[in-house]
C-alpha cells in the first residue's frame, strides 16, 4: 500500500511513541499525538460531537494500519455506522477488512447474562475482562469506549462506581493501546465528568463544548491536560463536516 | 341471614360480627402483625364464594396445602401466583449471575466478537410490573372476592405512590364488579402518613393485633372501621384451632 | 455609468492584485456595484488562476443571477455567509454556505480547505466581499481578529488577498486593520468616479 509507505516514512522520527489522531490540528496541539497508551477522556454534552472524533480517530489509526475498537454501550450498531457513513473518513472497508471493529457492550454482557439494567461489582469485572480479551484478540492498537457515563449508571453506588473505574484504569494501562473514553456531562457545566473520578484515571482531558456568539453557538475543543506532551491549551473552534470531519482551528475571542 | 347485598367473610362469628359480611363493593384493608396468624385468616377468606387470590409470599401450592389441612376448597379460587414468577426471576437472575464465570469460560472470544459487532442490542427486559399484572388482573376478571395477600411486597418493589394510585383502580373496579376486595397488610413498616391513606380508601378496616398478656399472648379480631354502618365497629378474640378462626366474646363498642 | 469607468476601475484592480500580495478596497457603498462588475470581469478574464469568492454582502444566488452561473469554469468556489441565515440556503456544488456571519473560524477553515486542495501551483486569490459587512455580525474586535488571521495564514501560502470595506459600514478598527494589513490599498471616491 503507498499510504501506508508514506507514512511510515514520516513517522520514523516518532515511531511508537505517539498515536497521531488523524486531525492535523489537534496533532499539531499534542506536539505530534498522542503518547501511545495514554487513556483520554473525551468530555461533552450529547450532541458535542464526542462519537465523531472518537471515530475519526479510530478511521486514521486504521488507514495507518493500527487496529481499532469501538465499544458502544448506548448506540446500536447500525445507528453508529449510519451516523459515520456521512463522512468521508469512514470506509465501509475498514470496517469490512476488520480494521475497525465496533462492538456493542450489551449484546457482549446480555451474553454473558448480565442483567442489562443493573451491575453487580463482579458483573462490572468480569465485563472488563472481557473488554480486556477483545482488545488483546484483535490485537488492537486504537480503543474507544462510548461512553463511560452509560457503563457506570449501570453500576448503584458512588462506591462500585469509583471501583469500576479505578479497575477499567489498570486494565487500559495494562493493554498498551491508545484509549478514548467518552464522558457525558450536562451542557455548560464546568465538570469533566459525571462522578468526579474518571477524570484521575485519564492521562489526558479533551473537552468539548461551545460558546455562544451573539446568539449561534460555536463548537469549540479544548485540550485541557495530556500526560507526557507540552501540549497546547488553547481552545479551538470547532467544525463537524461531512468531507473533513473534524476540524479545529483557533478560536477568536471576542471581548464582549 | 345472609342478605343479598352481603358477601359472606368464610367465617361464621366474623359474619355475626359484621352482622352478615361485608357490603359488595367494598374494599377492606386488613392489616396484621407478627404473630396474628393472618395467612390463616387469608385463606380462610378465600373458602367461600369465587375468589381471584394474589398470593406474593407463598405459592400457590403451599396455599393449596394448607387450605387442604383446614379442609377448605381451594377449587373455586383462580391463583395469581407471584411468588412463584418472583421467585423464579430471583432464581434466573441468580443462576446467571453463577454462570458468568462458567459462560466466560465457555464462550470463545472469537465468537463473542463476532456477536458484539453484528446484530441488535437485547431490549432491555427488566422483571415484570407485578403492580400492572395485579391491575390487568382486577379490571379483567369478576370475582366474588379479590384478595391480595400481601401488599408489603408491592411496597417493596414499588414507589407508595405507584401503589396507592393501583389501588385506587382497582377499588373501582371493585365496585363495578359488586365484589369484594381484602388487601392485606403488615401494620407499623409502611409509615403511618401511607397507613393513614390506606385507612382513607379503605371502606372496612380489621386489625389482627397479638397482646402478650402474662405468660400468654391472646389475639384480637377488630373492627375498626366500617363505612356506614357504624355499629359494626366492635372487638373478638380469636383463637386457631382446627378448624381455622373461632372467634369469642365478642364485644361491640357502639 | 460607461465602460470607461468600469474598465479603469477592472485596470486598476487587475493591476494592483498581480503585483501585491493583500490589496485593500475601500469604497463609497455607490460604488460597489461598479467594483463588483469590474472584479468579475478580470476573474472571466484570468481563466488560468484560481479564485474564492467570500460572499457576506449578498446571497451567492443573486451573485449567480448578475454574473450567470460559473460553475462550469472550475475555477472560481464561493463561500456564502449570509444565506443559510437567512433561511435561503440551496446545496450547490459550488459554493459552501457558512450557517452564521459570526462563524468567523468556519469561514477561515473552509477557505483554507478550498486552498489546500487546489495545489500551490497556480495563482491563487481570495476575495472578501466585505470584510465591513462582518461588522453587522460581529463586534469589531473580532473582525479585527479574524482579519490578522486570516491574512496571516493567506500570506503563509502565497495566497493574494482582495479585502473589500464599504466606507458606511466602516469604523474605525476595520479602517486600521485593512491599512496595517494590505500592501496596497485602493480608495475608490465618487469624485474620482
Amino acid at each position: 500500500m503507498s499510504e501506508g509507505m508514506v507514512i511510515s516514512e514520516e513517522r520514523t522520527t516518532v515511531e511508537n511513541v505517539v498515536c497521531k489522531t488523524g486531525i492535523d490540528e489537534l496533532d499539531v496541539q499534542l506536539e505530534g499525538g498522542i503518547p501511545v497508551g495514554n487513556t483520554v477522556l473525551m468530555v461533552g454534552s450529547s450532541g458535542s460531537g464526542k462519537t465523531t472524533l472518537c471515530m475519526q480517530f479510530l478511521a486514521n489509526g486504521a488507514k495507518q494500519g493500527e487496529r481499532g475498537v469501538f465499544f458502544t454501550i448506548t448506540e446500536p450498531l447500525f445507528k453508529l455506522t449510519k451516523n459515520m457513513q456521512g463522512f468521508d473518513f469512514y470506509d465501509k472497508k475498514l470496517i469490512e477488512s476488520g480494521m475497525i471493529n465496533l462492538i456493542d457492550l450489551r449484546i457482549i454482557s446480555e451474553r454473558l447474562g448480565l442483567d442489562a439494567e443493573k451491575y453487580t461489582v463482579e458483573d462490572a469485572s468480569a465485563l472488563l475482562e472481557v473488554l480486556k480479551d477483545i482488545a488483546d484478540e484483535l490485537n488492537v492498537k486504537r480503543l474507544v469506549i462510548d461512553s463511560i457515563t452509560a457503563l457506570c449508571c449501570r453500576l448503584q453506588t458512588k462506591e462500585m462506581i469509583r471501583d469500576f473505574i479505578f479497575k477499567l484504569g489498570s486494565s487500559l494501562a495494562a493493554m498498551n493501546c491508545t484509549t478514548f473514553l467518552t464522558s457525558e456531562v450536562p451542557p455548560n457545566e464546568v465538570k469533566y465528568s459525571q462522578y468526579d473520578i474518571e477524570e484521575f484515571i485519564a492521562d489526558g482531558i479533551i473537552l468539548l463544548g461551545d460558546v455562544d456568539r451573539s446568539g449561534d453557538l460555536i463548537r469549540t475543543l479544548q485540550l485541557i491536560k495530556m500526560r507526557g506532551t507540552a501540549h497546547s491549551r488553547i481552545k479551538s473552534a470547532m467544525s463537524i463536516s461531512s468531507k473533513n470531519g473534524i476540524e479545529l482551528t483557533p478560536l477568536l475571542k471576542s471581548r464582549a | 341471614m345472609i342478605n343479598d347485598e352481603f358477601v359472606s367473610t368464610g367465617i361464621d362469628k366474623l359474619d355475626r360480627l359484621l352482622e352478615g359480611g361485608i357490603l359488595q363493593g367494598f374494599t377492606t384493608l386488613i392489616f396484621g402483625s407478627p404473630g396474628s396468624s393472618i395467612e390463616i385468616l387469608s385463606k380462610q377468606l378465600s373458602s367461600t364464594g369465587s375468589v381471584l387470590y394474589f398470593t406474593t409470599e407463598e405459592t400457590k401450592d403451599e396455599v393449596i396445602k394448607t387450605m387442604s389441612r383446614f379442609g377448605w376448597n381451594p377449587e373455586n379460587i383462580d391463583f395469581v401466583d407471584i411468588a412463584s414468577k418472583y421467585s423464579q426471576t430471583i432464581l434466573n437472575r441468580e443462576k446467571k449471575r453463577v454462570s458468568i464465570y462458567e459462560q466466560r469460560s465457555k464462550l470463545k472470544i472469537k465468537e463473542l466478537i463476532e456477536l458484539g459487532s453484528s446484530g441488535m442490542a437485547p431490549s432491555v427486559r427488566g422483571e415484570e410490573d407485578f403492580l400492572a399484572i395485579l391491575s390487568n388482573k382486577m379490571r379483567l376478571s369478576s370475582f366474588e372476592k379479590t384478595i391480595i395477600n400481601s401488599l408489603d411486597f408491592f411496597l417493596s418493589r414499588y414507589s407508595q405512590e405507584e401503589v396507592l394510585r393501583t389501588l385506587h383502580a382497582a377499588k373501582i373496579s371493585n365496585i363495578e364488579k359488586k365484589g369484594v376486595l381484602f388487601i392485606i397488610m403488615t401494620r407499623g413498616i409502611h409509615g403511618d402518613i401511607f397507613e393513614r391513606r390506606m385507612e382513607g380508601i379503605a371502606d372496612c378496616i380489621l386489625e389482627l393485633e397479638v397482646i402478650q398478656k402474662g405468660s400468654t399472648f391472646e389475639r384480637f379480631l377488630a373492627v375498626k372501621k366500617m363505612r356506614n354502618y357504624a355499629k359494626k365497629i366492635g372487638i373478638a378474640r380469636y383463637v386457631i384451632d382446627s378448624d381455622g378462626f373461632v372467634l369469642e366474646m365478642i364485644e361491640r363498642i357502639m | 455609468m460607461t465602460n470607461t469607468l468600469i474598465d479603469g476601475l477592472k485596470e486598476r484592480v487587475s493591476n494592483a492584485i498581480t503585483i501585491n500580495q493583500s490589496v485593500g478596497v475601500i469604497l463609497p457603498g455607490n460604488n460597489y456595484s461598479d467594483l463588483i462588475q469590474a472584479l468579475f470581469e478580470h476573474i472571466y478574464s484570468r481563466p488560468e488562476d484560481v479564485w474564492v469568492y467570500v460572499t457576506i454582502t449578498r446571497p451567492y444566488e443573486s451573485i449567480v443571477k448578475q454574473f450567470g452561473d460559473m460553475s462550469s469554469r472550475g475555477n472560481i468556489k464561493f463561500i456564502d455567509c449570509i444565506s443559510r441565515a437567512a433561511g435561503l440556503s440551496k446545496i450547490d456544488p459550488n459554493c459552501i454556505f457558512i450557517e452564521s456571519p459570526a462563524h468567523l473560524e468556519k469561514i477561515i477553515m473552509e477557505i483554507l480547505n478550498i486552498f489546500r486542495n487546489i495545489g500551490d501551483n497556480v495563482q491563487r486569490y481570495l476575495i472578501i466581499d466585505s470584510l465591513s459587512s462582518l461588522l453587522i455580525y460581529n463586534d469589531a474586535q473580532l473582525v479585527t481578529e479574524f482579519f490578522t488571521h486570516l491574512t496571516n495564514r493567506t500570506r503563509l501560502s502565497d495566497i493574494h488577498s482582495v479585502s473589500i470595506a464599504i466606507e458606511e459600514e466602516m469604523d474605525d478598527n476595520i479602517n486600521k486593520i485593512i491599512y496595517l494589513r494590505s500592501d496596497k490599498i485602493i480608495k475608490l471616491r465618487e469624485s474620482f468616479i
